[in-house]
């Protein structure tokens, strides 16, 4: 994958999902319990140690997390996610930063994993055959950016 | 193969000390300042090949390297040999950014081939990530940590220069246990091939790469299976 990825950019619809959610700072707020946590932690990896990569880290994408979540909040982060992606097509890469955040924030709506096919069309449209709803907002926020 | 103590300017001579690639203990800096009395050094000077020169009286050149080699100071080489390692902070002890154990390879490779005699002067640089603080891309032999205990490596590289070189990379993602392999090999191919005062990066151009590149070398140090990074699973684990 290319240099670049705004990491700021993906950091804050997921700020905004935890300065709302009723568990931040208990228990349950931890990477290998929550899916906003873990996404976090990714970013802060990467910034830390400026690779866009991080090998074998989609197995530890945590299996489950069951507090609510809004499918407006998180479509701001997956259109986040769509514009940041470069679109490696066959090269993607699921150990990749963007890739990482993109199944976190899908794991808290959807309800089934999606393997991303490295190009944001193909994506939405997979998208909208499990929640036309969620691939409504996504391509609306992607819009207004 | 000379030491590396050359006359200044002023009259004063330089004395090139070896650090573990930079790293020098509070003991050792003790035995540095209590030198500095007995052997009227001047003032020190720190290098960016992470050495410290001494600069100090012509006269007390010869006691003060004798004395320095006795208390466990390695005296610089120039000239035909390898010279002492670079390495940045990369390690799990120091920098956060590092992606692997740089410094501890570096030191190791500095003890095993540090003023091994060549046809030229041989430059090795380790860094712990890709951002090279220590310049691998520009030196004879340089290795950058990628991360879960694998390096990439290049060669060729040739920094200090009205003529800088890049290196070019020969061997990606593979085991820290196989670089003394690699480098071995370099260094033996160098000498083998180039002419006397070659740099490596002109031998290569003259012979072409190729022969500098041990392709079952490297394949039986790649790594071959299916990773997860070490570091992120500390992080992960609320380790540091």
């Amino acid at each position: 994958m290319e240099q670049g990825v705004n990491l700021e950019r993906l950091w804050g619809p997921l700020a905004k999902i935890c300065s709302e959610c009723d568990y931040a700072d208990g228990p349950d707020c931890n990477p290998q319990k929550c899916f906003i946590s873990f996404a976090k932690t990714v970013i802060d990896y990467s910034r830390t140690k400026g690779v866009t990569e991080i090998p074998g880290i989609h197995k530890l994408i945590p299996p489950q997390d069951l507090k609510p979540y809004y499918k407006d909040l998180v479509s701001e982060g997956l259109a986040i996610t769509c514009q940041e992606c470069r679109q490696c097509r066959e090269n993607h890469s699921p150990d990749c930063v963007v890739a990482l955040v993109r199944t976190s924030l899908e794991g808290t709506v959807l309800p089934e994993h999606l393997d991303y096919p490295g190009s944001v069309l193909v994506y939405l449209a997979k998208v909208k055959e499990l929640d036309p709803e969620l691939a409504e907002f996504i391509a609306a926020k992607m819009a207004k950016k | 193969m000379s030491q590396a103590v050359f006359k200044q300017r002023n009259g004063l001579m330089a004395v090139v000390l070896v650090t573990d690639c930079g790293l020098i203990t509070p003991e050792k800096l003790k035995l540095l300042g209590e030198m500095t009395d007995e052997f009227a050094i001047k003032t020190f000077k720190l290098t960016t090949r992470q050495t410290i020169i001494a600069l100090l009286p012509e006269e007390q050149v010869g006691a003060f390297t004798k004395a320095a080699e006795e208390r466990g100071f390695k005296i610089g080489y120039f000239k035909e040999a390898v010279r002492n390692v670079k390495a940045c902070s990369g390690s799990s002890d120091l920098c956060p950014r590092a992606l692997g154990e740089a410094l501890p390879l570096g030191i190791k490779l500095q003890e095993k081939f540090f003023g091994r005699e060549l046809k030229h002067d041989f430059k090795i640089a380790v860094a712990g990530c890709h951002r090279g603080c220590t310049d691998p891309y520009c030196a004879d032999f340089g290795v950058i940590a990628r991360g879960n205990n694998l390096f990439d490596i290049y060669i060729g590289g040739r920094g200090g220069s009205r003529k800088p070189v890049h290196g070019v990379r020969i061997a990606e993602k593979v085991r820290e246990d196989g670089i003394e392999e690699i480098l071995a090999f370099i260094l033996n191919t160098y000498n083998e091939l180039a002419e006397p005062g070659e740099r490596l990066c002109l031998t290569i151009e003259r012979v072409g790469l190729e022969k500098f590149i041990p392709e079952e070398i490297i394949k039986k140090y790649k790594e071959q299976g299916e990773i997860i990074d070490q570091d992120f699973l500390k992080l992960l684990q609320g380790g540091k």
